[in-house]
C-alpha cells in the first residue's frame, strides 16, 4: 500500500530517528511511505477559541494538498500534528459555515471538500496491518523486557479525535504484547508530560517525568515506550535532569514504539537512531538479550 | 435419617463409595438410557398441553409485571380489595432489589426481615397468582380488556415436588458468577436465589446447565425433569401495572477512571450490601475481595455515573447519599477501628429523619469530604489511592483506602425500550418509563390502563416506591372496579371442641437439614408421644410443604385431634399457613401452637447435639402444656361504613378523593379555608416543569366539585370524633353550623406550614425581606417592585439545634423562584446561598443545571455553622437596602453582597391544626408536627391506629410528584377496608376484668394502637374502668404487661397459659 | 485571601465589550461557566496543580464572581491544554477552552507572556521545534 505521509517540523529535525524507523518498518511490511509535497507546519496546538479561524488555516491547507493529489488519507507520526490536523478536520466538518469562510479566505488554494482522513501510524499498524500480522514477523522477541507504555495527551484527548479509549487505552499494550514484551501498567500513562513548558520551566517538566516514570519503575519497569517527539524529549532529556533533583532516581531509557518494532522485526539498528537519546537505549536491549548484534 | 455426604461420594442408599464418573454423564446417554420419571403434577399438564397445541388461560383483573417491593405492594393492595391479581417476575423468585440490601435507612431495619413477610403474604394470598421466571411477550387490548401473552420459562424442577432440601446444589459441577451476590460469589447451574426465596423452588439455569443429570440422580422427591417445557400463558386482565425496577450502573464503559473491573478492591455499593448481608458471600463480615482480610480503611465515591452530562446519566439517583451513609455507619458501628470516608458533592439527606441519620453518622466517626475524585490507582498491596480536591479546604490530596466502594447510578433496565415496545408505553430520554404528566399524573404511563410503580419511573427509595405502588393499585382498580370481588378464603364449618378433652397432635419438622442435622428429631417425637393428652406425634421433612399440610389435616380428622402443635420455625414464617390448615380441617385457628426448635434451638445450638435435643424436647413439652389450655377464640366482625373522610382539600386531598371516586368509593373532603386548593393557591408555578399552579389545581377543583361521589365541605373544621375503623362519627363546624357525618376510614392530608422565623435573618423588619411563598404570591399578583440585586438564603430555620431536619423541597423551590425572578427581571443579579443543593427528584437535577446556566444564577455554598448575616441599612432599616455577609466555603473567604430583595427559604412544620387533630384521631406526631407512620419503610401511609391514613406534606414536606403518588396510595389503603365491607378483628385480643380494674389509665398509655379507653364501669357508673376496643386491638399484650393489678388478660396468652409453659420448661424429664 | 501575586494586567483598567468578564469568556469559548458545581474533579486531575496559585475550579469561580484578578494568576499560563479536565468534567464543561479564553483576553490586549531572549544555543537545537511553535501559539498574541 502506498501511504501519503505528513511529517511535520520536528520529524525532520529532533525526531529523525522516529521517522527513519517508521519508514523502515513500513517497507518491511510491504508498504511505501511517500512524503506529501508542499506541506507546511501544522501550527500546533489546535486553536481553542470559537472565534479563531486564523489558526485553522495552516492545518486545513495541508489537508487541501492531500486532496489535491487525489488521496483521501494522510498518515502522521507526530502526535501533536495528528491531533491538530484531526481537530481542524472535525471543526470544518461540524461547522460548514466555518469551512466556507476558510475556503473563501484561501482563495489561492482549492476548496477543501472534507474528504481526508487523518491517521496516526499507530492506528495504521493496528487497523490496517494488524498486530497479529506483526507478531508473526517478529524475529527478536522483546521477551524479558518490562515496558511501560506512555501515551501522553494528544493521542487520546479530546475524545472526538482519540485513537483509543481516553482512560484505558490498550493500543500500545497490545502492540508490545505482540512483540513479546511484558507491559507494566501505570495510571500516569495518560498524564501530560509538561509539553511546551519544557522551554521556560525545565524543573516543572522534570518533576512530571519523575512522577510518571517512578511509579512504573517501582513496579519493575525497565523502559518507557511512547510515540510523541515532545514527550520523548521531556521524559528522556528532562527526565535525566530529574536525577539531579531527586535522590536515588535513575531515568530509564525512553523508546519510540517504531524503534522497538524495528528491533523486534530484526531490522538494522542504524535505522533506529539510538544515538539521539539522553539515556542510552541500547544498553538495556543488550542486557535483555534482545540485540543479536 | 442417614446422613448424605456427596462430598465424600458415597451412595446414600447403599453406603458404598461411588465411582468418580457417577455424576457426570453425557447428556445424550441420560436421555436415551434413563427413563424420565413420570411427573404427576403441573409439569406434566404443561407438557400435555403443549403437545395438544393449547395454552393455559388465566382470567384475572390486574396484571403486575415485576415482583419487587413495588410490585408486591401493588399486588397486595389490589388483592386485598378482592380483585384477582396475576403477578410475574423474570427471576425465579420475588423480592427484587430490596432483598439484596442488608439494612434500610433511616431505621436500620434488616431489609429481608421487612420484605419477607410481604413475600409470604403474597404467595399465600388467595387472590394472587404468582408466576415466576416469566416474561411478557405482547399486550393487546384496551383498559378493561387487555390480553397479555406471558412466556413462563421452565425451571426444569417441579414446583409441587421440590422440598427445597439443597441436595442438588451440592452435586452440580457447573459454577456460574452469582448475579444475586453481584458476582462476588458463585452459584451452581441449579440454584435457589437466596434462602428465604419465595417460591422455594429450585431452578435450573438453562444457559449454563451442561445436562449431566447429577441433580436428577440425587433428588429424592424426583422433582427434576429435563423434559419439562416452557409454557405460553394467556392472561386476560383489565389493567396492567409495570414495576420492573432498575439496574445498578457498572462503570465499565464509562467513568473508567475509578478502576472498576480493573482493580479487585473497587466494588459497587450493591456489592458492598451483599458483603454486609448475613447471607452474602462473606457472611456479613466486612472483607475485601482481593485477600479476604478486613480492610483498615474504606472509601465511598458518590455520584459515579449520576449527575454527569457526559459519560454517565444527567439525573440524580436520589438514594446514593443515604445508602452510602447507611453502609458507612453500619460498617463503622460494627468495626469502630475501620477508618471511613465518603467523598461527595452534595449530601442529599432530604427525607424524613434523613438529616438526623446523616448527623448521627458523623457522630459515629464517618468522615465526609466534599470533593469528587478525579482518578483512582492501585498500589502493590492492592489498596487504592484516590486523588481528589477537598473543595472546602482547597487542597488537592491523595488518600489511600483498602476498599473502595462506588456509589453508582440507578440505571433503567437495559430491556426497558423493548418492554416499552411490547407494552406500548414510551420511554424517556434516559430510559426510564415516561409518565403521562409529571406534575399531574405521575403514575399513569403513556398508555391508558397501564400504570407505573417504583423505580421504573425514576430512581427513588423504598417508602416512595411503596407509596407509588399503592397509588398504582388505586389507579389500576378504576377500570375494573365493577368486577366481582372475592374477599378471604372459604373454610368448612368449625367444630365445637369446648366440651372435649384436649387431644393434642404434635408435628416435628426436619426443615431439611436445618433442624435434623443439629438435633434428634426422632427423639423429640418419641418424647412428645409420652406426654399426657398427646394423641399423635410424628416427624416430617418439611411441615410447611403442601403434602405435609394435607397429612396434618387428614390426621386431625382421623384421630379427632383438637389441638395442633408444630415444632419447627418461627410463627412469623409459616404461622398463617398452619392456621389455615387447621381451619381447613374444621378447627378454630387459635387451637394451634408453635414450638420454635429452629431459630431458638437448632440454629443457635448447632454445636451441641445432645443439648439441642434436650432443649427441643423441653420446648415441645412447654407448648404441649399450653396447648392443653388453648381455647377457641372468635374474631369479631365489624362492618365498614363505605365512605372515607379526607381532612384537607389541597392537591393531596383532592387527588385522594378522585382516586377513591374512580374506585367507586364515596368521600368527604373537609377544608378549613373557603376554597379548595391548599398551598398551591398561593404559589406561582411548580418545578421542574414550571407548570402554573392554577393549571394544576383548577382542573382538579373542577373534577372534584362535579364528581357525584365526592362531598366537598369548605370553611369546615372537625370538632369531635368518636368511633373506630369502619364506624366513625364526626361533628363538623361549618360556618357556625354543626353537621354530623359518618364515615369508615380517614385520610389525613392537612399539609404543612412555614415556621415562624421570629426575626431570624431580620425577617419582618424590612419590607424587602420575604419568604418564598410571599415572593410567589407577589409575583403572581404582579406586586413586586423591580429588584436589581437579589439574594436567596436557603435553609432558614432548618437543620439547626431547634429543628434538625431538612425541609426537602426548599432547594427546588429556590431554584424555581430564582428562574422566575430572572425571567421577569432579566437585568437582575441573583445570588443563591445554600448549604447543600438537594435537588433529587425526576428531572430536578437537569432543571437545576438549566437554571444556573441559562439564567446565570450564582450559587454560594456556606458552612452549616456559619450562617449568613443580614445587615439592615442604619438610616432606613424598614425600606432601605440590605447587606448580606456570607462565608464562601469553597473560596474560603467572606463575601459581602448588596441586596434590594432578600428571599428566605423558610423551613416547614406540620399544619396549624395538627395538635387538635392528633388528639381527636389519637395518632402520634413528631417534634416538628408531622404525623408518624406505622413503619417508615414499608408502611409510610398507614397509622398504627387502623383505619387512619396519611398522605402528602402532612407526612413530611414533599414535592408535587411525591405528594400525588402518596395521595393516590393513601386512597388505595383507605379503600381496602371499604372494599372488604367487613373487617375481622384479632382473636388474641386483651380483655379487661372490670372488677379488678382501678381505672389508672396505665394500659391506655401503653397501647400503641389507641385501642383502650376509660369508660364507666358497667354496674357502677361512678368509677372508670378500662375498655378494649376489639376492632383496634392488635393483641400485642403491652397492656397486660403494664397492668399493675393484673386486671387485663390477653386471650391466647393469659397468665395461666404462660405459667404452665414456664413450669413445663423447668420440669425434669417427664415419664408418661 | 489574596492568592495571586503577579501583576500582568491592571485589572482595574480593563474594559470588556460585554460588560462582565464571564460574558466575555463565554463568547470566546462557547462554554457556560455557570454550569459548574464546584466538584473539584478538574483540579484533582490536573497535572500542574501543585504549581498553580488558583486551582482550575477556583479560576472558574473567580470568573463567575467577576473577580478580574484571575487574569493575573499563574494558573492560566501553567495550563498545557492537556484536556484531562475537559474529558472528566461531569458537567461537560470544556475547562481547557476556558483557560484559552482567559489567555486570549490578555494576549489580545497586545500583552505577550513570553519574551524568549535568553535561551542557550544548545537548548534551541535540542528542544523539539514543536515545543517552540506550541509555546508561541499559547503565550504570544
Amino acid at each position: 500500500m502506498k501511504l501519503l505521509y505528513y511529517p511535520g517540523c520536528t520529524l525532520k529535525t529532533s525526531a529523525k530517528n522516529l521517522e527513519k524507523s517508521a519508514f523502515c518498518i513500513a517497507e518491511t511490511l510491504g508498504h511505501e511511505i511517500v512524503e506529501m509535497e508542499d506541506w507546511t507546519c501544522c501550527g500546533v496546538a489546535s486553536s481553542l477559541t470559537d472565534d479563531d479561524l486564523m489558526h485553522h488555516l495552516a492545518p486545513m491547507r495541508n489537508l487541501i494538498h492531500v486532496e489535491d493529489v487525489g488521496e483521501d488519507k494522510i498518515v502522521t507520526l507526530c502526535d501533536m500534528c495528528c491531533n491538530t490536523l484531526k481537530q481542524t478536520n472535525l471543526r470544518v466538518k461540524e461547522k460548514p459555515d466555518d469551512l466556507e469562510t476558510l475556503n473563501l479566505f484561501m482563495d489561492r488554494e482549492n476548496d477543501y471538500k472534507g474528504t481526508v482522513k487523518v491517521v496516526h501510524f499507530l492506528e495504521f499498524l493496528r487497523d490496517e496491518v494488524g498486530f497479529d500480522v506483526l507478531k508473526k514477523k517478529v524475529k527478536n522477541s522483546l521477551k524479558g523486557m518490562k515496558i511501560m507504555p506512555y501515551y501522553g495527551c494528544m493521542l487520546l484527548r479530546p475524545r472526538e479525535v482519540s485513537i483509543d479509549d481516553a482512560e484505558e487505552p490498550l493500543i500500545m499494550k497490545d502492540l508490545l504484547n505482540a512483540l513479546g514484551a511484558e507491559v507494566i501498567d501505570n495510571p500516569f500513562k495518560i498524564e501530560c508530560c509538561g509539553s511546551y513548558h519544557t522551554i521556560e520551566d525545565k524543573n516543572l517538566v522534570s518533576n512530571r517525568a519523575y512522577r510518571i516514570t517512578k511509579f512504573a519503575v517501582d513496579r519493575g519497569s525497565d523502559a518507557i515506550v511512547l510515540s510523541c517527539p515532545l514527550c520523548r524529549f521531556n521524559l528522556d532529556v528532562r527526565g535525566k535532569e530529574a536525577e539531579k533533583i531527586y535522590n536515588n532516581y535513575k531515568q530509564v531509557p525512553v523508546y519510540y514504539y517504531t524503534q522497538l518494532i524495528a528491533v523486534a522485526l530484526g531490522l538494522d539498528p542504524k535505522y533506529c537512531g539510538f544515538g539521539d537519546h539522553a539515556v542510552d537505549p541500547v544498553l538495556l536491549l543488550k542486557k535483555k538479550g534482545v540485540f543479536e548484534k | 435419617m442417614p446422613l448424605k455426604s456427596y462430598n465424600k461420594k458415597i451412595d446414600h442408599d447403599l453406603g458404598v463409595p461411588l465411582q468418580d464418573d457417577y455424576f457426570y454423564d453425557d447428556p445424550e446417554e441420560i436421555i436415551e438410557n434413563k427413563s424420565m420419571p413420570e411427573l404427576e403434577s403441573t409439569a406434566r399438564l404443561v407438557t400435555e398441553r403443549s403437545r395438544r397445541g393449547e395454552k393455559r388461560v388465566i382470567n384475572g383483573d390486574v396484571l403486575i409485571v415485576g415482583a419487587g417491593i413495588s410490585g408486591m405492594q401493588a399486588a397486595l393492595d389490589v388483592a386485598d380489595k378482592g380483585y384477582k391479581v396475576v403477578i410475574i417476575d423474570k427471576t425465579s423468585t420475588i423480592g427484587g432489589a430490596m432483598v439484596k440490601l442488608d439494612k434500610t435507612f433511616p431505621t436500620n431495619d434488616c431489609s429481608i426481615c421487612t420484605a419477607a413477610p410481604k413475600m409470604v403474604e403474597l404467595s399465600r394470598h388467595p387472590n394472587i397468582k404468582l408466576i415466576t421466571y416469566a416474561g411478557i411477550n405482547s399486550l393487546d387490548g384496551k383498559p378493561g380488556n387487555f390480553k397479555a401473552n406471558i412466556w413462563r420459562k421452565s425451571k426444569y424442577v417441579d414446583p409441587d415436588k421440590c422440598t427445597g432440601c439443597d441436595d442438588c446444589v451440592e452435586v452440580c459441577p457447573v459454577e456460574v458468577a452469582n448475579p444475586f451476590d453481584e458476582k462476588l460469589s458463585i452459584r451452581k447451574a441449579i440454584y435457589i436465589e437466596f434462602p428465604q426465596a419465595v417460591p422455594i423452588v429450585y431452578t435450573i439455569d438453562y444457559e449454563n446447565c451442561n445436562g449431566c443429570g447429577a441433580c436428577d440422580r440425587v433428588c429424592e422427591p424426583e422433582a427434576i425433569s429435563f423434559l419439562e417445557k416452557s409454557e405460553e400463558i394467556e392472561v386476560n386482565v383489565g389493567s396492567v401495572i409495570v414495576a420492573t425496577g432498575f439496574e445498578v450502573f457498572e462503570p465499565l464503559e464509562m467513568r473508567k477512571e475509578y478502576g472498576y473491573g480493573k482493580y479487585e478492591n473497587v466494588i459497587t455499593a450493591m456489592q458492598f450490601e451483599r458483603i454486609l448481608s448475613s447471607f452474602g458471600p462473606t457472611d456479613g463480615k466486612v472483607r475485601r475481595p482481593s485477600d479476604g482480610n478486613k480492610p483498615k480503611t474504606i472509601g465511598w465515591i458518590q455520584c459515579v455515573g449520576s449527575r454527569s452530562e457526559q459519560l454517565g446519566f444527567p439525573y440524580c439517583s436520589r438514594v446514593c447519599c443515604m445508602y452510602a451513609t447507611k453502609e458507612a455507619s453500619i460498617a463503622k458501628e460494627a468495626n469502630p477501628d475501620i477508618d471511613i470516608t465518603i467523598y461527595y458533592m452534595d449530601i442529599r439527606a432530604y427525607g424524613k429523619d434523613f438529616q438526623q441519620y446523616y448527623d448521627h453518622a458523623k457522630d459515629l466517626g464517618v468522615k465526609y469530604i466534599r470533593g469528587r475524585p478525579a482518578s483512582v490507582y492501585e498500589n502493590t498491596d492492592k489498596s487504592l489511592t484516590i486523588r481528589y480536591k477537598d473543595t472546602l479546604t482547597g487542597k488537592v490530596e491523595e488518600s489511600t483506602v483498602d476498599l473502595l466502594v462506588l456509589s453508582t447510578a440507578i440505571m433503567p433496565n437495559q430491556g426497558n425500550k423493548k418492554l416499552g415496545e411490547v407494552l406500548g408505553i414510551e420511554v424517556d430520554e434516559n430510559g426510564f418509563f415516561k409518565q403521562d404528566s409529571l406534575l399531574t399524573d405521575p403514575i399513569q404511563s403513556t398508555r391508558e390502563g397501564i400504570f407505573l410503580a417504583g423505580c421504573i419511573q425514576g430512581p427513588k427509595d423504598i417508602p416512595d416506591s411503596v407509596s407509588m405502588a399503592s397509588g398504582a393499585a388505586a389507579k389500576a382498580v378504576a377500570p375494573i372496579k365493577d368486577r366481582e370481588r372475592l374477599i378471604g378464603k372459604e373454610f368448612p364449618p368449625e367444630r365445637d371442641v369446648s366440651n372435649e378433652k384436649p387431644r393434642i397432635g404434635v408435628f416435628v419438622c426436619h426443615c431439611g437439614k436445618n433442624i435434623a442435622s443439629y438435633l434428634d428429631v426422632e427423639k423429640v417425637t418419641e418424647e412428645a408421644k409420652k406426654l399426657p393428652n398427646v394423641e399423635y406425634a410424628d416427624h416430617m421433612m418439611f411441615v410447611c410443604s403442601e403434602d405435609s399440610c394435607n397429612k396434618i389435616k387428614e390426621t386431625a380428622q382421623e384421630k379427632g385431634l383438637n389441638r395442633i402443635i408444630v415444632a419447627a420455625c418461627s410463627p412469623r414464617t409459616h404461622g398463617g399457613l398452619f392456621q389455615d390448615t387447621l381451619m381447613e380441617a374444621g378447627l378454630n385457628k387459635y387451637l394451634f401452637e408453635m414450638a420454635n426448635i429452629r431459630n431458638h434451638c437448632s440454629w443457635v445450638h448447632s454445636d451441641d447435639w445432645d443439648a439441642a435435643t434436650k432443649k427441643a424436647v423441653d420446648l415441645v413439652r412447654s407448648s404441649v402444656a399450653k396447648a392443653r389450655y388453648l381455647e377457641s377464640l372468635s374474631e369479631e366482625e365489624f362492618s365498614i361504613y363505605p365512605k372515607s373522610l379526607i381532612i384537607g382539600g389541597g392537591v393531596s386531598g383532592m387527588k385522594a378523593a378522585l382516586a377513591l371516586a374512580d374506585m367507586g368509593i364515596k368521600s368527604i373532603i373537609l377544608e378549613n379555608e373557603p376554597k379548595l386548593g391548599g398551598r398551591l393557591r398561593y404559589l406561582h408555578s411548580m418545578f421542574p416543569s414550571d407548570t402554573k399552579s392554577e393549571d394544576i389545581i383548577n382542573p382538579l377543583i373542577k373534577n372534584v366539585t362535579k364528581n357525584k361521589l365526592i362531598t366537598v365541605m369548605t370553611d369546615s373544621e372537625l370538632e369531635k370524633l368518636e368511633g373506630y375503623i369502619g364506624n366513625y362519627k364526626g361533628e363538623v363546624k361549618q360556618k357556625g353550623n354543626k353537621r354530623e357525618i359518618e364515615f369508615g376510614t380517614i385520610i389525613v392530608a392537612t399539609g404543612f406550614k412555614e415556621i415562624d422565623l421570629d426575626d431570624k435573618y431580620q425577617y419582618g423588619k424590612n419590607r424587602n425581606i420575604m419568604s418564598q411563598t410571599e415572593l410567589e404570591t407577589k409575583l403572581k399578583n404582579n406586586d413586586l417592585k423591580e429588584p436589581k440585586n437579589i439574594v436567596i438564603i436557603n435553609c432558614a430555620g432548618a437543620m439547626d439545634e431547634e429543628r434538625p431536619y431538612c425541609c426537602r423541597v426548599g432547594c427546588g423551590v429556590s431554584i424555581k423562584n430564582a428562574k422566575l425572578i430572572a425571567q421577569k427581571y432579566p437585568k437582575s443579579k441573583i445570588y443563591l446561598l445554600y448549604r447543600d443543593m438537594r435537588v433529587f427528584g425526576k428531572e430536578e437535577e437537569e432543571y437545576y443545571a438549566d437554571v444556573l446556566k441559562n439564567y446565570h444564577v450564582t450559587t454560594i455554598r456556606h458552612p452549616g455553622d456559619r450562617k449568613p448575616e443580614v445587615i439592615l441599612d442604619k438610616k432606613d432599616p424598614k425600606n432601605g437596602p440590605i447587606t448580606i455577609k456570607v462565608y464562601d466555603d469553597i473560596l474560603n473567604e467572606e463575601m459581602t453582597l448588596p441586596a434590594d430583595l432578600l428571599v428566605l427559604t423558610v423551613n416547614t412544620e406540620g399544619g396549624a391544626k395538627t395538635e387538635k387533630l392528633k388528639n381527636m384521631l389519637k395518632v402520634p406526631v413528631d417534634a416538628a408536627g408531622f404525623f408518624i407512620e406505622t413503619h417508615a419503610k414499608i408502611k409510610p401511609l398507614d397509622f398504627s391506629t387502623s383505619g387512619v391514613y396519611m398522605c402528602g406534606a402532612a407526612h413530611y414536606p414533599k414535592n408535587l410528584v411525591d405528594s400525588i403518588a402518596q395521595a393516590e396510595g393513601a386512597a388505595s389503603r383507605a379503600a381496602i377496608p371499604i372494599a372488604q365491607e367487613k373487617m375481622k378483628g384479632e382473636g388474641i385480643i386483651s380483655e379487661v376484668i372490670e372488677d379488678k380494674c382501678r381505672g389508672c389509665g396505665t394500659c391506655e398509655l401503653a397501647c400503641a394502637y389507641s385501642a383502650i379507653d376509660l369508660v364507666p364501669h358497667s354496674r357502677d357508673p361512678g368509677r372508670l374502668v378500662a375498655k378494649v376496643n376489639r376492632a383496634l386491638c392488635k393483641g400485642c399484650g403491652s397492656c397486660a404487661a403494664a397492668c399493675l393489678n393484673s386486671a387485663i388478660e390477653q386471650k391466647g396468652y393469659d397468665s395461666n397459659q404462660i405459667n404452665v409453659m414456664i413450669a413445663a420448661l423447668l420440669e425434669k424429664e417427664v415419664t408418661a | 485571601m489574596n492568592k495571586i501575586s503577579d501583576e500582568i494586567v491592571n485589572v482595574n483598567s480593563l474594559k470588556f465589550k460585554k460588560g462582565e468578564l464571564v460574558k466575555e469568556i463565554e463568547e470566546l469559548c462557547g462554554e457556560n461557566l455557570f454550569g459548574c458545581y464546584q466538584c473539584g474533579t478538574c483540579s484533582a486531575g490536573c497535572p500542574f496543580i501543585e504549581d498553580m496559585d488558583l486551582s482550575p475550579d477556583e479560576v472558574i469561580r473567580y470568573v463567575i464572581l467577576d473577580k478580574k484578578e484571575v487574569l493575573n494568576s499563574k494558573t492560566i499560563w501553567l495550563c498545557a491544554a492537556c484536556y484531562t479536565c475537559a474529558e472528566r468534567c461531569p458537567r461537560d464543561i470544556n475547562i481547557t477552552k476556558i483557560m484559552e479564553a482567559l489567555r486570549q483576553i490578555i494576549l489580545r490586549k497586545n500583552i505577550d507572556r513570553t519574551n524568549l531572549t535568553n535561551i542557550s544555543k544548545d537548548e534551541k537545537e535540542s528542544i523539539p521545534q514543536l515545543a517552540f511553535v506550541c509555546l508561541f501559539r499559547k503565550n504570544v498574541g
